[in-house]
């Protein structure tokens, strides 16, 4: 069996995540470069547990490569702007959405656009990249032959 | 920080007729689902998978509701009130965790089910590894987490059914738990399901009314925000009142811990057509969503109504909700809440008491190489004295109590994110490799636990012991299977197919 598409990013995510807990034991409290680390860390994981899920031996991820490519994207885009971007919550601050822009950032761009695109794609993408009823025939194939190899050992 | 010691101290009374009928129809009701299902349970497979027969809105609605204990009613508001958006990176990563858990176990859970029959989280890791000894450990792990968990769940009951029945705690915590205990021993997790159906529409139908009221409350969000940014603009920073470390931390813990939470997990085994898969992600995480509004919209109105002057500050942050619906909302709405609250509690306690069962009179006999005759009558059996166990232990001190509830969720994570998720997606996981990381994520959680609560040793800011544990079992996990490789192939066809499919 092929090692999976999707280890390299969840190797590298978590040892990303560690030295960004192992930044907050550094004399001083964790350095700026901890934020970053674990940012990193958070998106390769998330993307690269969603790319270990979605592969299936000997198929390419297809069009897949799209939505997880903007999950990636929007987890460091939106965490990274907020972390880079100078504090505007003040008084009277401009709102986007209701919410001060960095904060919105967040909220909308982490909270929310991956629940309107991720949940969609994985319906849209099922039966041709998760699964179908010749997978589940397959599978009930094996559980019958394991049955009559078992029945045939146990008159 | 007890992110999942929901409540510590008593909530303010809310006798009032209204919402005593309220939580009396909620309690008739629940009756009645538990009494039609607990007909249809005849065996440990109904007992334990509800009979492999449920359907894809029932699957996911009753994962939704044992996902989110009162905490997302009670705790959760409290905390945005205290920490501001800060509080939010425990509830942001759910807008991709269900299609994330989708793509990682749904399918492979399911398949497992159908190609094995297999019925708890622990035997698919003991099926995945061919090992007894994972299988049992694994078992371990969930059992200390839920006696935890649970504990925390039965108080939290208690403290509602007190502040609407005014009972007084001890009797509030016998009085609820005899109510689950009640359906969840006579129709196991069948009832269990088809009561957190109706749990989870009671629980989203009252946070999203509640949530237009809070906007309402604090002219709508751009309201409330400009109030806040005048008086406290800190809390409506991306990170709220947490250094950013510490919010990406929670993401972190609650984002890719998601994958390892057997009481949703678990519910996989149950679907009866594995092509309606397709739908869970997106049921899933829409009822997750509009669930926590409340979440949100009660911390900053409140905050905004504080800020204003209109509400006194707040004695306890966990007042946040009763307080608002006390002065914010009808006196219905707020029955409905309450009727909310206790749903939560009640649906997340019987998935734990379910699960735990399977652990005791299925993982752990086979873990030691025998079986049960009788699986489902041990089931009840072991349901009931669960049970008992949660409220003696509920009634210790609340030191105690708070202690347990704290390593819930992360000992989960720490155990069986490497193990089960990681495992039946990559071959080269080994069994050592499994072992090792379920033994340094229960080790590890439970030391570190202790030292930081009885202030032996204090982590940094940032650093939160749950994931710390997790990211510790994730390289234990990858250093062992990469050293022992020579196990990986180790694997039998037909879970070879599945982890293929």
């Amino acid at each position: 069996m092929a090692a999976r598409a999707g280890m390299a990013p969840v190797l590298l995510g978590t040892s990303a995540v560690a030295v960004a807990y192992a930044s907050a034991f550094l004399p001083g409290g964790a350095p700026g470069w901890g934020a970053w680390a674990m940012v990193l860390g958070i998106a390769s994981l998330s993307v690269g547990l969603m790319m270990l899920g979605a592969s299936r031996q000997g198929r390419p991820l297809g069009v897949l490569v799209w939505p997880l490519a903007f999950t990636f994207v929007a987890l460091v885009g939106c965490f990274g702007v907020a972390l880079a971007l100078p504090a505007t919550e003040v008084a009277g601050a401009r709102l986007w959405g209701g919410l001060p822009a960095r904060t919105a950032l967040i909220l909308y761009g982490i909270g929310a656009l991956p629940a309107l695109v991720l949940p969609l794609v994985y319906a849209r993408t099922f039966r041709t990249m998760t699964l179908d009823s010749a997978d589940i025939e397959r599978i009930r194939a094996a559980r019958r032959a394991t049955e009559s190899t078992a029945s045939a050992g146990n008159p | 920080m007890s992110l999942f010691a929901l409540q510590g101290a008593a909530l303010p009374t809310v006798a009032e007729p209204a919402i005593i009928g309220v939580m009396l129809l909620y309690g008739v009701i629940v009756g009645g689902i538990a009494v039609w299902a607990t007909r249809l349970t005849r065996t440990a497979k109904d007992f334990f998978v509800a009979g492999q027969g449920i359907g894809i809105w029932t699957l996911a609605i009753a994962a939704m509701s044992a996902t989110l204990s009162g905490f997302a009613f009670i705790g959760g508001p409290g905390l945005v009130y205290t920490l501001g958006i800060g509080a939010m990176f425990i509830i942001l990563p759910a807008s991709f965790t269900n299609t994330m858990g989708a793509w990682v176990l749904a399918k492979r859970m399911r398949l497992l089910g159908e190609v094995r029959g297999l019925i708890t989280v622990p035997d698919a890791i003991g099926a995945r590894y061919r090992s007894r000894a994972a299988q049992g450990l694994s078992g371990i792990a969930i059992l200390v987490a839920i006696i935890g968990y649970m504990a925390t769940n039965v108080l939290a009951l208690g403290l509602v059914v007190d502040a609407v029945f005014g009972t007084g705690l001890a009797w509030g915590i016998w009085i609820g738990l005899a109510v689950v205990m009640a359906y969840s021993a006579a129709g196991g997790i069948l009832a269990g399901v088809y009561t957190d159906l109706f749990q989870g529409a009671v629980m989203a139908f009252a946070s999203i009314l509640v949530f237009f009221y809070a906007l309402n409350a604090g002219g709508g969000l751009g309201g409330i925000s400009r109030t806040i940014l005048a008086g406290d603009p800190g809390f409506l920073g991306p990170w709220g009142k947490l250094t950013p470390l510490a919010a990406l931390s929670f993401f972190f813990v609650f984002g890719l811990g998601a994958l390892g939470q057997p009481h949703v997990i678990h519910k996989f085994y149950m679907l009866r057509d594995p092509l309606r898969l397709k739908w869970y992600p997106a049921i899933m995480t829409a009822a997750l969503m509009l669930t926590l509004l409340l979440y949100f919209g009660v911390g900053v109105a409140v905050k905004a109504e504080v800020l204003k002057g209109t509400l006194a500050p707040l004695v306890r942050a966990d007042d946040a909700t009763p307080q608002f619906l006390l002065y914010y909302t009808p006196v219905l709405l707020a029955g409905l809440v309450f009727a909310g609250v206790a749903a939560a509690i009640m649906s997340t306690v019987n998935s734990f008491i379910n699960i735990g069962a399977a652990v005791i009179t299925h993982d752990l006999p086979l873990a030691l190489g025998r079986t049960l005759s009788n699986e489902l009558h041990w089931g009840r059996l072991s349901t009931v004295v669960i049970s008992v166990v949660a409220a003696l232990v509920a009634q210790l001190s609340g030191t105690l109590v708070a202690f347990l509830g704290i390593f819930g969720w992360g000992l989960f994570a720490s155990t069986l994110v490497p193990a089960l998720a990681i495992g039946l997606n990559w071959p080269g996981a080994t069994r050592s490799g499994a072992i090792a990381s379920i033994a340094t994520g229960l080790v590890t959680t439970l030391g570190f636990e202790t030292a930081a609560y009885f202030k032996v040793f204090s982590f940094p800011a940032g650093v939160t012991v749950s994931g710390l544990s997790l990211v510790l079992s994730l390289l234990v996990f990858f250093a062992v299977s990469l050293l022992t490789r020579s196990e990986a192939e180790d694997i039998d066809p037909d879970i070879r197919l599945v982890m293929e499919t």
